[in-house]
């Protein structure tokens, strides 16, 4: 254990003394100390940043379970560690936020950083494990903590249902994620991924590469809510503002960012990955954006915008595979440039948006955007801080957005010049896309902005008197609108740190030996398409903005019972209530239809084995003479059978069953063995007694209730259950073996059991440890009888159904 | 030989008759069934031990020399159910302390356990088919008596069910097992794998095989044939239920692995197969019946028939990555199911009601109780670092090196719908608003909830101590592929 895995490890550690903290030192809010780690883990990666510049990378072996090839094994390079400060930088500021958003006096504190901290862990822990089953274990702890933290004011019913959708659709796609990561496996012998983009090759030709890979890409897909598995993101919204900026912005929704970019290095070569990553983001992007206009909701408008974003990035990844053909140029790589640094940037706008958003619901009551409006006088810092986030997330100067939109243009349109995977007939749909998702991106980017700050300002309509907030919950947005401002104007700050470190991951086959992706990121490139375009964007977006009432029917125009929604719903709804019906249909909790499935079953599976494999066979070698007795013995047991099933009372059936009995005793006689017939005769004397003398306390049978099909099927089932017994007792009796271990106990019984009669050795010597138990079943019997008549206990509280 | 092996059988069998004539004194009953479970656990830790260091253990019995008497053969698979057995028969004792009540208790309730505890070794240990019969029968029959014993109306109808079925499935059992000695003409596992070796698996005993196959999953709870098993799981107090939904189905999954590991190995086309769709199937409709009720033993029940579809599948590929999954899974299921039975009973006896629909905001006044449900549904799902995981991952694996694509998703996924399930109790009776419930007399879980933790912690550090189990389950995998080593060991010595 190193101190890395103790980092990745002390959220962890730490929540255990949370609700002690939260319990005995009241008078101060939990998030203060809380705040301190963080803080730490930031301090302690940031100056990795020097280590992964020079193109080094960090590696430890914790041993977990290393037969099997599980250890707890710490990476560090540019991308994992880009992502690590991501998770610490933001989560310091998160922290410090919640302070001020949660009261002390009115919420849980002692739950709320529980599973905050869990979430930190579980998240450094994704992002800078090298083995995929480690990795698994984290991914799937994050969407726990999401599910719980969305569910954290649980006596809401939305919040209930946001939290079990996220976690339905998330935990889905991390089990297909272990699909992919045990095929994998298979493959390559390995659970570690720098291990697997060593056997790149050996990966590529195999049969099971298009299965793992789309099984990861659901993992990813699923966490990183793209199309079609967004749905939850929504929804998710229902929990406390921090933890949407945290997890539903930044960090937990780019989990599946981080798995596409990680495992690049392996399936990227592929047509599929490109087309695949590509056209999902690109796609989602625009579907999106498209949606977050329509919102009303402030959280909404943002949970859209995030879906889109982050299709966007990935959209980039997928584009950015095409560097891997053509090799280390400028040209290609700067989708993945791109991509990397829009996901800073992202975060940053993104974060301060959310908090805005979180402090206007806080001091307004509302976040709805019908009852918003002339804040901005009002709350002229909080107006600020959106009017940054807001024009960065648009795409416009001077703010980090419109940098790295316009490389997110040029990366797009420079794929109608790939002359790979047939691109060329389809290559103009992708510049074309991402135009339309930006204008849609700039006309709610101007929605969210001015019709909460400017317009009649409501009193009537909100909860509380609208107020600026308190400093604190000022601070963490305005350095994260100050960073939005300041990477505009210096970009190459990250370049040099975050961005090509972070390539170096992304692409690890395309450097050889000491070369280095130089990233150099300009505000100014002239009068360029991308600069036509966002100026088409802002022309087109603005007209659309303002015309926004005239075209907003279209929205109507997607029916609204085709949602995804709707479907998510129903298929839960017939999961829950389908569940209950087929169950219902065959759980009846009547012995005889139970009796009947097993018995079909038999007659399947046995019958069924039967005819498949054969082995019936019949001979008559090594029997007894049939003679009159036999027949006159046959005859009268089948027809005493017959006669108990056919019996109108109860009488008539236990008289014939005891004639079954005494017949057999009777076949025993014949074949000599007067120890068995006499067995035999006691017992079935005893029963049928016993029977009488039960049976006539009982009412007497009703026949009348039993419908023909219900006879004939019982007919039909115990007749080919009877069939099928005397077959197989034929063809048993058939291919009876001569080399028996009878032969042995017959030999023996006189010189080693002391005895003559060899079944009386048997049962007391040769086996008698079987005799043994089975007088300890009739004593159990017994014991168990008496103890059912004796004792009567009241009844509890489950025979409601 | 070792007479060692003898005693995981010979102590509960001892205690339980000792135990009829201790009824009188309610305190000396308690004691001296938890210090017997406790040198249970001991001895089976020594057993497992021993076995480990100096291979397969076995015993004669009478001295009789196989094939012709009784053998019991205690390789590494066996030792560590005896264990885990052990363990479980001590923690239902101590849930008992509060839970049964003590009427029940002084109707020979503690003999019915030991009773049962020693039909379930003997089952794991023993090395004759027939003599497994006989174990059978013994857990059987003290099965009747727990499951009645209160004799609540909706105990005396499922128990009909119950037995009804168990007879049903001994008579084939015997059937099976004479058909099988007619054909072989003998009884030894070891010497029937011998004998079938030799002369070949002909169809015959192929279709015998199947009835076995009938039989054991009758017991096991696959599909088709585990219809009798939700009603009669329900009925019994819970610390029975759990004793049950631990120990009983996982004897029938014990038996499929032995003879299908030992005896009828060389058709595997067919009967591997036949096993893997029923796994499959069974799979499905546990998943199915798990999400149907808002009844918490119900979800709690049919969560018992997914986890033997998962286990069977595991046995059912025969790889040594899915057997040593099946090991891995089966000791992880006994363990997490006696701690959600528990936890169940709890909630039942907090509430006094079953249903979801009733119960509400629980988590305010029970946290423990509903983080602990949290945990066993994060078990139960084989989310790491908890127990289920590595078992289900190296099922997964088995599974899809075998080219069972399909079945091996559908295992994985199957976990999501088995989280869910579990996480709907969370969710519907510890979220949401606070209500009234039938029984609003504001009892503390307190006593009733420790077992159930140690099951929990057992839980994770068999998840996160997998490196140290690991040597053994191997060990126990290894056996199981390779029957020769048990045929030596029983035959040879």
């Amino acid at each position: 254990m190193q101190l890395l895995h103790l980092a990745i490890l002390s959220p962890f550690l730490f929540a255990f003394i949370i609700p002690f903290l939260a319990k005995y030192a009241k008078r101060v809010h939990t998030g203060w100390f809380v705040l301190i780690l963080p803080v730490l883990l930031f301090i302690y990666f940031l100056p990795m940043i020097r280590m992964t510049q020079s193109g080094e990378t960090l590696r430890s072996v914790l041993e977990w379970i290393p037969s099997l090839g599980i250890n707890f094994t710490v990476y560090i390079d540019g991308l994992g560690l880009l992502f690590a400060l991501l998770i610490t930088g933001i989560g310091s500021l998160v922290t410090l936020y919640s302070i001020f958003y949660l009261s002390k006096e009115k919420e849980q504190l002692g739950p709320f950083y529980v599973y905050l901290l869990m979430f930190m862990g579980a998240m450094l822990g994704v992002v800078l494990v090298d083995n995929v089953m480690v990795l698994y274990m984290f991914w799937e702890l994050t969407s726990l903590s999401s599910f719980l933290l969305i569910g954290y004011w649980y006596k809401r019913e939305k919040s209930r249902y946001g939290a079990a959708k996220s976690l339905l659709i998330t935990v889905s796609g991390g089990l297909c994620m272990l699909g992919g990561f045990i095929l994998l496996y298979l493959i390559t012998d390995s659970f570690s991924i720098r291990e697997m983009v060593h056997q790149v090759q050996l990966i590529a030709g195999h049969e099971l590469f298009i299965p793992a890979m789309i099984l990861i890409l659901l993992g990813a897909f699923t966490k990183s809510a793209q199309f079609p598995f967004y749905i939850w993101l929504p929804d998710a919204m229902e929990a406390p503002t921090p933890v949407s900026a945290y997890l539903h912005s930044a960090t937990m929704v780019k989990a599946g960012i981080y798995v596409i970019a990680r495992f690049s290095p392996i399936f990227a070569f592929s047509a599929q990955w490109f087309w695949i990553v590509s056209l999902v983001g690109l796609f989602t992007m625009v579907w999106g954006s498209f949606h977050a206009v329509k919102q009303t909701d402030l959280k909404s408008i943002l949970a859209f915008s995030t879906v889109s974003q982050l299709g966007m990035i990935i959209s980039m990844l997928g584009v950015s595979a095409a560097a891997l053909h053509y090799g280390h140029t400028e040209y290609y790589t700067v989708a993945a440039m791109a991509a990397i640094f829009h996901l800073i940037n992202h975060a940053t706008f993104k974060g301060s948006l959310f908090m805005a958003v979180g402090i206007i619901d806080h001091e307004t009551g509302t976040r709805d955007i019908r009852k918003l409006g002339g804040l901005m006088a009002i709350m002229p810092i909080t107006f600020t801080i959106s009017l940054i986030g807001t024009f960065s997330m648009a795409g416009l100067p001077p703010f980090n957005g419109f940098l790295s939109k316009e490389m997110f243009f040029t990366s797009m349109l420079r794929v109608t010049h790939f002359d790979l995977f047939n691109v060329q007939t389809w290559g103009v749909l992708f510049p074309l896309f991402a135009w339309i998702g930006s204008v849609f991106t700039f006309i709610y980017s101007m929605k969210l902005l001015f019709k909460t700050f400017r317009g009649n300002y409501q009193p009537e309509q909100l909860e509380k008197q609208a107020h600026e907030a308190p400093v604190g919950m000022l601070v963490p947005p305005v350095i994260l609108v100050a960073l939005a401002v300041s990477l505009f104007f210096f970009p190459n700050i990250l370049s040099y740190s975050l961005i090509e470190p972070a390539m170096n991951s992304i692409y690890p086959t395309l450097l050889d030996g000491h070369e280095k992706f130089h990233v150099h990121i300009s505000q100014w490139h002239g009068v360029t398409t991308e600069l036509l375009m966002t100026a088409g964007i802002v022309v087109i977006g603005t007209i659309g903005y303002l015309s926004l009432n005239k075209w907003k029917g279209i929205y109507k125009l997607f029916p609204s019972k085709l949602t995804l929604n709707r479907l998510y719903d129903k298929l839960l709804t017939m999961m829950e209530k389908g569940s209950y019906r087929v169950t219902k249909q065959y759980m009846t909790g009547f012995l005889r239809d139970y009796l009947l499935y097993i018995f079909a079953g038999f007659i399947i599976l046995i019958g069924g084995a039967f005819a498949i494999k054969g082995g019936f066979s019949f001979k008559t070698e090594g029997m007894a003479k049939i003679g009159v007795y036999e027949i006159i013995l046959t005859l009268v047991m089948i027809s005493a059978t017959v006669a108990t099933v056919f019996a109108r009372s109860r009488l008539t059936a236990i008289i014939a069953l005891g004639v079954v009995g005494y017949t057999l005793a009777l076949f025993f006689v014949i074949f000599r063995a007067p120890d068995l017939a006499l067995t035999q005769l006691v017992i079935e004397t005893i029963s049928v007694a016993l029977f009488l003398l039960c049976f006539y306390h009982l009412p007497k049978l009703r026949l009348k209730t039993k419908t023909r099909t219900f006879r004939m099927t019982n007919f039909i089932i115990s007749l080919g259950v009877g069939v099928i017994v005397t077959l197989l007792g034929i063809a048993s009796s058939s291919q009876r073996t001569k080399d028996s271990i009878a032969s042995f106990f017959v030999k023996h019984s006189h010189d080693l059991g002391g005895g003559d009669n060899v079944v009386n050795v048997i049962l007391v010597d040769f086996r008698g440890f079987d005799t043994m138990f089975e007088i300890t079943v009739l004593t159990i019997a017994a014991l168990g009888i008496y103890s059912m008549i004796k004792t009567k206990v009241k009844e509890e509280g489950k025979s409601g159904e | 030989m070792n007479n060692f092996v003898i005693l995981p059988i010979l102590i509960p069998l001892l205690s339980a008759i000792l135990l009829i004539f201790m009824t009188k004194n309610l305190m000396l009953m308690r004691i001296f069934s938890t210090a017997a479970s406790a040198i249970g656990i001991v001895i089976s830790g020594i057993l497992v031990q021993t076995v480990f260091t100096k291979g397969i253990q076995t015993l004669s019995l009478g001295g009789w020399k196989a094939p012709y008497g009784i053998v019991l053969a205690a390789d590494q698979f066996a030792s560590l159910l005896v264990l885990t057995t052990a363990i479980i028969g001590l923690l239902v004792g101590l849930y008992s302390f509060r839970s049964v009540g003590e009427k029940r208790e002084r109707s020979f309730y503690y003999s019915g356990v030991q009773f049962l505890l020693a039909g379930v070794s003997g089952a794991f240990l023993t090395g004759d088919l027939f003599n497994m019969y006989v174990f059978f029968e013994l857990l059987l029959i003290a099965s009747y008596m727990l499951i009645v014993l209160g004799g609540t109306k909706i105990q005396l109808r499922e128990s009909l069910k119950y037995i009804v079925f168990n007879i049903v499935s001994s008579a084939l059992f015997v059937i099976g097992v004479g058909f099988l000695y007619a054909v072989t003409g003998t009884l030894n596992m070891a010497d029937l794998s011998v004998k079938i070796s030799e002369s070949g698996q002909t169809g015959l005993i192929t279709v015998i095989g199947v009835l076995l196959l009938l039989v054991f999953g009758m017991k096991g709870g696959i599909f088709p044939l585990y219809f009798w098993l939700p009603g009669s799981y329900y009925a019994p107090p819970a610390a029975i239920s759990a004793l049950f939904g631990a120990l009983l189905t996982k004897v029938g999954l014990y038996a499929i692995t032995r003879v299908f590991t030992l005896i009828f190995i060389h058709d595997t086309a067919f009967t591997h197969q036949l096993m893997i769709w029923l796994a499959a199937l069974t799979v499905i409709f546990g998943v199915i019946g798990s999400l149907a009720y808002s009844n918490v033993m119900k979800i709690v029940i049919y969560n018992i028939i997914t986890a033997v579809g998962v286990i069977l599948f595991g046995v059912a590929v025969h790889t040594p990555a899915s057997i040593q999954g099946a090991i891995y899974y089966l000791i992880h299921d006994m363990l997490i199911k006696g701690a959600l039975f528990m936890l169940a009973g709890t909630l039942i006896a907090l509430t006094g009601t079953a249903s979801l629909h009733k119960m509400g905001g629980l988590i305010k006044r029970y946290p423990v109780l509903g983080w602990m449900f949290f945990i066993s549904a994060i078990s139960l799902a084989g989310i790491p670092p908890l127990s289920g995981f590595v078992g289900k991952f190296k099922i997964a694996e088995g599974g899809f090196a075998e080219g069972e694509f399909t079945i091996s998703m559908l295992i994985l996924l199957s976990s999501l719908l088995v989280l869910y399930s579990v996480l709907r109790i969370f969710i519907h009776a510890f979220w949401g608003e606070e209500k009234e419930t039938p029984k609003p007399n504001h009892r503390t879980a307190k006593g009733l909830l420790y077992p159930a933790a140690i099951f929990l912690l057992l839980s994770l550090l068999f998840g996160l101590g997998t490196e140290w189990v690991s040597p053994y389950v191997d060990q126990a995998a290894e056996t199981l592929l390779n029957p020769e080593k048990y045929i030596e060991a029983v035959l040879k010595e």
